[in-house]
């Protein structure tokens, strides 16, 4: 890692504390994101829509954080509508038992549309600075919540009931555990991170424009199924992808000695590293066994 | 409990049935599938609320709306098919539901989770995958499981069913133990021999009524059983086997499971003409993976011979071609499919032999007659020919498939607990069919987890632990002891 580091440092005159800081911003919003997903993968709901509910809060985050020129209420209103987003997911695949990947790509869908709606409507608006937090504070929320997660499955009872309900919904039930129930504060939770991630990309790009989280809900899934649904390899996994998702931010445009490299090519890497990992380690990785289980 | 009456749409699953049980006695509840054993327990658990009736518990009247209400009254059941979790730990297992706080300190809870498993005298590895237990072992951790809940009224569906012998005679002495320290067992049974080993007193159901509530001191065997089917049961004797010559030869196999071990341990065995072989053991070690293999559904190492054609070279509707017939374990997963009708259900797999093609098509009119012959093997209810298999029962789905197996000149007969789900009466039919079709010059291989019913109608026994696969000597036939030493890998 040193050397590339340093090889890249030598060839492009890029720092390494650059390198680190955008890695940084690239791979949070996947961290948070990917740890949402997991929440509900655990407890057994498929969500395909983390996308969607990601897209939806950068929106909400942006447009009310400009709107009304102060930051809480703008964050509020990013993990709010993320909440909404996962609830909906809920009903949808617990209560009418629609299947989980239907429902998740209706989510993003209606997300897509529903924010490009709002960016058209409020273009004044959408033109404004809106009220922020620092990003490092989101930062610091990525890591803590994957210690908070390791924690809460390691010794928890909540830990513990959705880690079961998430690989045996029927046996589950036979031990007195609500899986309705148990799901829907794990959806909460999802609710919340990638509430907190969305609002994070809205921060990182400082306003919102039109399908601006570009595919990053399904990286961050590809980063929980890389990880294998364990919090620690799963932020492991983000932050490799976020690595190269900088590594895109830096190299494009330059000159690598000589080497014409175009700039598609370093915008397609962390899709194609992406691509690769989740090849590689198809079939390796145990999922939760009572996924997508009534 | 008095007059429980259970009603699932049309059918009346119990009527008006009373149970008395008393506090430290082990009560054995008995009947055929479908009596309502296992419904007039759900009941007192609370699975099943009751549309009729009164439970008493202790003199106070309960009403329990689901399971969690019985076991925060002292009611626990253990399930036929444990409610163990496999991808959770031991300890997790055990604490699933019934967590000490909110968090929970692991060694607090290991300390205590082997204080109480000292108790009974077993011994766990909690930080163990519960994947990796034995049967004998889940179950020990499923009672467990209701001590840790603090359980005095414990129900066992078929404690036995999936249990070696020597086991299950564990098992009963752990129960006793249990009862002297003020706990009352009551257990679903089908097997008379622990009814009468190792019980109080007996309640008898058939077609959810009940026939009898006795101490078991005053009754006897032939009675029960008597009393379970409602006619007196005859003992035909079997015919004799005159074994001929081979039919499937099977040399080393060697099969891998899913996990990648090794399954079947270099198998041998030959299966002659006239012959019902059996296979006995516990579940799971490796009768599956052999059937599966011999039906070409998983690759093998060794070889295989049916009738002088060399099994790998043929696929497996050839092989279905050439006689070799499944009785698969999993009904609905590998046997039938539920939408199509019984007429179509019983060709499924039988629709290129030549008696049932018709150029591309099949040959509707001996289609037809097929499912006719099939249906009358067995006694089997049904209203149309042509109606959904999903609507017959399940004692009557699997007389079909049986009866399917029986069909258009089989060579070869491969039944996988060809008597599950149905009553003792039809049981006794279908081996004794079985039994027929194989005197008529053909050969049949049967897997079954109950021993006694292996005893009862093979000519021969082999005896398949942790995929080594070992022929009862015939000196040892009938000693149930010592073929039980067998399953659990002992000399016997």
């Amino acid at each position: 890692m040193d050397q590339i580091l340093n090889l890249l440092a030598s060839t492009s005159g890029i720092s390494v504390t650059t390198l680190i800081l955008s890695t940084l911003a690239y791979s949070s919003p996947l961290i948070l994101c990917a740890l949402g997903g997991l929440f509900s993968e655990r407890s057994g709901v498929i969500n395909i829509g983390l996308e969607g509910k990601m897209l939806a809060a950068a929106c909400a985050t942006a447009f009310v954080g400009a709107a009304s020129q102060n930051a809480v209420v703008g964050l509020s209103a990013g993990i709010g509508i993320a909440i909404v987003l996962s609830l909906l997911h809920w009903i949808l695949t617990q209560v009418y038992q629609i299947d989980h990947i239907i429902s998740g790509m209706g989510i993003n869908a209606l997300a897509l549309g529903g924010t490009s709606l709002v960016s058209k409507t409020f273009v004044e608006l959408g033109g404004k600075d809106a009220a922020i937090f620092p990003r490092e504070i989101y930062y610091l929320a990525a890591w803590v919540a994957a210690a908070g997660i390791w924690y809460l499955f390691r010794s928890t009872r909540p830990g513990l009931r959705i880690f079961a309900v998430g690989n045996d919904p029927d046996k589950s039930r036979q031990m007195g555990l609500k899986p309705l129930r148990i799901r829907l504060q794990s959806l909460l939770m999802t609710g919340v991170l990638t509430g907190l991630a969305g609002a994070l990309i809205a921060t990182n790009a400082g306003r919102f424009s039109d399908e601006m989280t570009s595919g990053r809900g399904y990286i961050a899934l590809a980063a929980l199924i890389l990880g294998g649904w364990k919090p620690w390899p799963t932020l492991l996994a983000a932050l490799a992808f976020g690595f190269f998702g900088s590594l895109q931010l830096i190299l494009q445009g330059r000159d690598l000695g000589g080497l014409a490299v175009p700039g598609e090519f370093w915008q397609a890497l962390p899709y194609l590293i992406t691509l690769i990992a989740l090849a590689g380690m198809l079939g390796k990785n145990r999922a939760p066994a009572g996924l997508g289980q009534p | 409990m008095r007059g429980i009456t259970k009603v699932f749409g049309p059918v009346v699953a119990l009527d008006q049935v009373d149970l008395t049980v008393e506090s430290g006695h082990i009560h054995a509840i008995v009947g055929e599938n479908g009596a309502g054993k296992t419904t007039l327990m759900r009941v007192l658990y609370g699975a099943h609320p009751a549309n009729e009736g009164s439970i008493e518990l202790n003199g106070q009247p309960v009403s329990f709306r689901n399971p969690e209400q019985a076991i925060r009254a002292g009611v626990g059941m253990v399930s036929q098919h444990y409610a163990i979790i496999p991808e959770l730990t031991c300890l997790q297992n055990l604490l699933l539901g019934a967590e000490p706080s909110l968090i929970i300190n692991q060694q607090d809870a290991k300390s205590r989770a082997t204080d109480l498993a000292t108790q009974m005298g077993f011994q766990f590895n909690w930080d163990q995958q519960t994947s990796e237990l034995s049967p004998g072992q889940a179950q020990k951790l499923e009672i467990l499981k209701l001590l840790w809940r603090n359980a005095k009224i414990l129900i066992l569906d078929e404690p036995t069913a999936m249990l070696a012998p020597e086991d299950a005679d564990l098992l009963y002495a752990k129960l006793h133990e249990l009862t002297q320290t003020g706990a009352t067992v009551l257990v679903v049974t089908h097997r008379l021999p622990d009814v009468m080993e190792h019980c109080d007193r007996v309640t008898v159901l058939r077609g959810g009524k009940l026939i009898t509530s006795i101490p078991v001191s005053q009754t006897n065997p032939s009675q029960l059983a008597e009393q379970m089917i409602g006619v007196s049961v005859t003992h035909h004797t079997l015919t004799e086997s005159h074994p001929g010559a081979p039919i499937l030869t099977a040399e080393n196999l060697t099969i891998l499971g899913d996990k990648g071990q090794q399954a079947v341990k270099s198998a041998s065995f030959i299966l002659h003409q006239g012959e019902l072989v059996g296979i006995a053991g516990v579940d799971g070690n490796g009768q599956r993976e052999l059937f599966h293999a011999l039906m070409g559904l998983k690759p093998f190492q060794g070889t295989a011979v049916l009738d002088g054609q060399n099994l790998r070279d043929l696929s497996t509707q050839q092989r279905i071609v050439s006689g070799l017939r499944l009785v698969a374990e999993d009904r609905h997963h590998e046997a039938v499919i539920e939408s199509w009708s019984i007429v179509e259900n019983t060709s499924l797999g039988l629709h290129r032999l030549p008696n049932l093609k018709k150029g591309l098509g099949i040959n509707r009119d001996s289609q037809l007659a097929l499912a006719t012959a099939a249906t009358e093997q067995f006694p089997t209810k049904f209203d149309n020919i042509r109606q959904s298999f999903r609507g017959l029962s399940g004692g009557n789905q699997q007389k079909v498939v049986v009866a399917r197996a029986l069909q258009e000149n089989p060579r070869a007969i491969l039944a996988f607990q060809p008597t599950r789900g149905i009553d003792l009466y039809v049981a006794d039919l279908v081996y004794r069919e079985l039994i027929e079709a194989t005197r008529r010059g053909i050969t049949a291989l049967v897997v079954s987890f109950d021993l006694d019913e292996i005893m009862t109608y093979c000519d021969r026994i082999l005896v398949m632990n942790h995929g080594i696969l070992t022929e009862v000597p015939p000196e040892l036939r009938h000693d149930r002891q010592a073929i039980g030493r067998m399953m659990v890998g002992a000399t016997p």
